[in-house]
């Protein structure tokens, strides 16, 4: 490109990289803002190194990535609510997290932000988009629901059955987990990150463990890792068997519904007595010795094995229910790609990335990526079925290989560690990267992004020009966790 | 047979979990627990049910809209605080957008059950508990 896209040079070589960053196929692990006027990007190279960019600047403003790159348009929207930086050239900056609840000079992520702030006595909600015109019906739900769900608010525009735009307002649960991390010791943040998202704990937990790990120059114990592994598929296992079940009661099916909620029960139980939580919170660390009953996973695995066969010949065989997921919440793979989709969603739209094939942990371990092209409800619970089945096929090699090894490490991390350091991994719901600032052994800054934050807006696409009774349906298919996003 | 005239209708409101909280909820529908058999059940509106359950810490912005669906639940109600977020001792008690559980940013739970999250075993003895208390709204 031979144009100035900024008057500033600086600007003008902070967009270009990592415009090129895209171009050359990497993928953005997080855009994360600092104090002091300080932005940093990090993206994950398809060699599987990670590469730095920054940009430090004067005066309110830096030049914004939005118009280049899509995907970070709610970054920065982000960063300009938590930090008050103005994105300059922000296609649609309007407030993301931030409510009109909030004290104007409330930037919560600097540094003299108040630790609790006045709230303005008003209603929280933001202004909404709407598509204006004859025959448009403006439709709210939310943000409180009618079933047991979390919260979030959607404005749908409809033009009779079908909808023309939805206008996601999120973050309603957003209670400020990345400043709550702030200052705290190492050893209390273990308990914290479980908690990020009840569905993603372990991979947020292994984010924080590999972080720490790598600034401090350890490699864990083969046998360490491979325990690791275990946990990072059972919860693969756990979370995809949820959204499994989900999307047949989104059209009715309830016997699948039923019974899948049934097997997810099962592994449930079974990963509480061998592991010792039914979501695995606090259950990595950085030398947690194989305590797992071994014998108990194989057999639940095998118990998982035989109840599985039965579910999916009833799932594969009733041609009414993939009737009715074909051609339904269609994203295109250009759309995929544009804005930066990740996991389940991106894979079933044709894009073949699994974050595992470059993780260093799964290098013992051929991990193909899951493969579905049409981008619909049906590609999205093809990709499950076939993850479940590839991490049933990956525990048992694992197991197979904590027989063999054992270790009786014990590693603390220096009590002095400091410096700046980004991890990722494969959560069910896509890549999800925590980059983090220590210093002196605490934390000093912590940024969590999730697989989650960046498919809501692929979300709101998929379902537009779809019919409003289909949205429940397609939103199963994603079935993104709003804690995740909103944090 | 007073069992059978005795039901509890429950509406639920996420005001900022970590979505494990709810799912222990949902598994109370599934066959394993059978909520449903012992007269209690989930509803669609506040204006239908006896008591409201909360999950969460209670995040700002979920404030005002908690308070609303409590206030279109039908007297005598009872508001039930699930989990140690709710009951305000979980890990974001002090996060800036957080109110610090149910207590203190509406009024007293009539019931708190703690866990994190409560397993729907825990859950369910409880609620039962409070189907059969003393001033129940039910009898
Ligand atoms: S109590 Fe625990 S499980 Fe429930 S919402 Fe809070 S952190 Fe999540």
């Amino acid at each position: 490109m031979s144009y100035l896209l900024f008057k500033d040079a600086s600007g003008d070589s902070w967009v270009r990289t990592n415009m090129k960053h895209k171009m050359n196929g990497n993928q953005m692990l997080a855009l994360t803002g600092l104090r002091g006027r300080l932005l940093k990007a990090h993206w994950l190279t398809t060699s599987g190194d990670i590469a730095e960019e920054s940009l430090q600047w004067e005066g309110p403003g830096f030049p914004s990535l939005s118009r280049f790159l899509p995907e970070a348009a709610w970054d920065e929207r982000e960063i300009h609510d938590l930090f008050g930086y103005v994105p300059d050239g922000h296609p649609e900056l309007r407030p993301l997290v931030r409510t009109p609840r909030w004290p104007k000079t409330f930037f919560p992520l600097q540094d003299d932000a108040d630790s609790h702030p006045h709230w303005r006595d008003v209603e929280p909600d933001n202004p909404s988009r709407i598509v204006e015109g004859d025959g448009v019906t403006v439709m709210k739900v939310g943000p409180t629901h009618a079933g047991i769900i979390e919260s979030g608010h959607f404005v749908f525009s409809i033009m009779g059955e079908n909808i023309l735009h939805l206008d996601a307002h999120l973050f309603q649960n957003h209670r400020g987990m990345e400043k709550v991390l702030e200052t705290r010791l190492l050893g209390q943040v273990p308990a914290l990150v479980s908690r990020i998202c009840g569905a993603d704990s372990v991979s947020h937990q292994f984010n924080f463990v590999s972080a720490v790990e790598q600034l401090a120059g350890r490699r864990a114990p083969e046998a360490v890792q491979w325990d690791r592994i275990l946990l990072l598929e059972s919860e693969r296992i756990l979370s995809h068997l949820n959204d499994l079940a989900q999307i047949p009661a989104g059209v009715g099916f309830q016997v699948a519904n039923q019974r899948g909620l049934a097997m997810k029960e099962k592994w449930q139980r079974g990963l509480a007595a061998i592991f010792g939580h039914r979501f695995l919170f606090d259950t990595l660390d950085f030398d947690r010795e194989i305590l797992c009953d071994k014998d108990g996973l194989r057999t639940l695995v095998r118990s998982l094995e035989q109840s599985w066969s039965q579910w999916r010949r009833l799932v594969d065989h009733h041609r009414g229910f993939h009737d009715r997921m074909q051609g339904v919440g269609v994203v295109r793979q250009s759309d995929a790609e544009r804005l930066g989709a990740a996991g389940v969603a991106a894979r079933a739209s044709g894009l073949g990335f699994d974050a595992r094939t470059l993780m260093p942990l799964y290098q013992g371990i051929e991990v193909e990526p899951a493969r579905a092209d049409g981008g619909d409800v049906e590609a999205r619970f093809q990709i499950r079925l076939q993850e479940v089945e590839s991490s049933v096929r990956i525990l048992k090699i694992a197991l197979d290989q904590v027989s063999v090894t054992s270790s009786n490490s014990f590693w603390q991390p220096p009590c002095d560690l400091s410096g700046d350091v980004v991890s990722y991994s494969e959560s069910p719901h896509g890549l999800n990267a925590h980059m983090i600032r220590f210093e002196d052994g605490r934390i000093q800054r912590y940024h969590v992004r999730s697989g989650a934050f960046r498919n809501w807006p692929v979300l709101a696409l998929a379902v537009a020009g779809n019919a409003v009774a289909d949205f429940p349906l397609i939103n199963k298919s994603f079935e993104l966790c709003y804690s995740c996003s909103d944090r | 047979m007073r069992q059978f005239m005795r039901s509890l209708q429950l509406r639920h409101v996420d005001a900022g979990s970590c979505n494990a909280c709810e799912q222990e909820l949902s598994a109370l529908l599934s066959k394993e627990y059978d909520i449903q058999q012992y007269g209690i059940d989930f509803v669609a509106s506040p204006r239908h049910a006896d008591a409201l359950l909360v999950t969460g810490p209670v995040t700002d912005t979920m404030k005002t809209a908690l308070a609303k669906v409590w206030e279109a639940v039908p007297r005598p109600r009872r508001l039930v605080a699930i989990g140690d977020c709710a009951a305000g001792c979980g890990v974001c008690q002090d996060a800036y957008a957080s109110h610090g559980g149910v207590a203190s940013s509406l009024e007293s739970p009539d019931l708190i059950i703690r866990g994190c999250p409560p397993t729907p075993e825990h859950i369910l003895n409880q609620l039962r508990r409070l189907q059969w208390k003393d001033g129940n709204p039910n009898i």
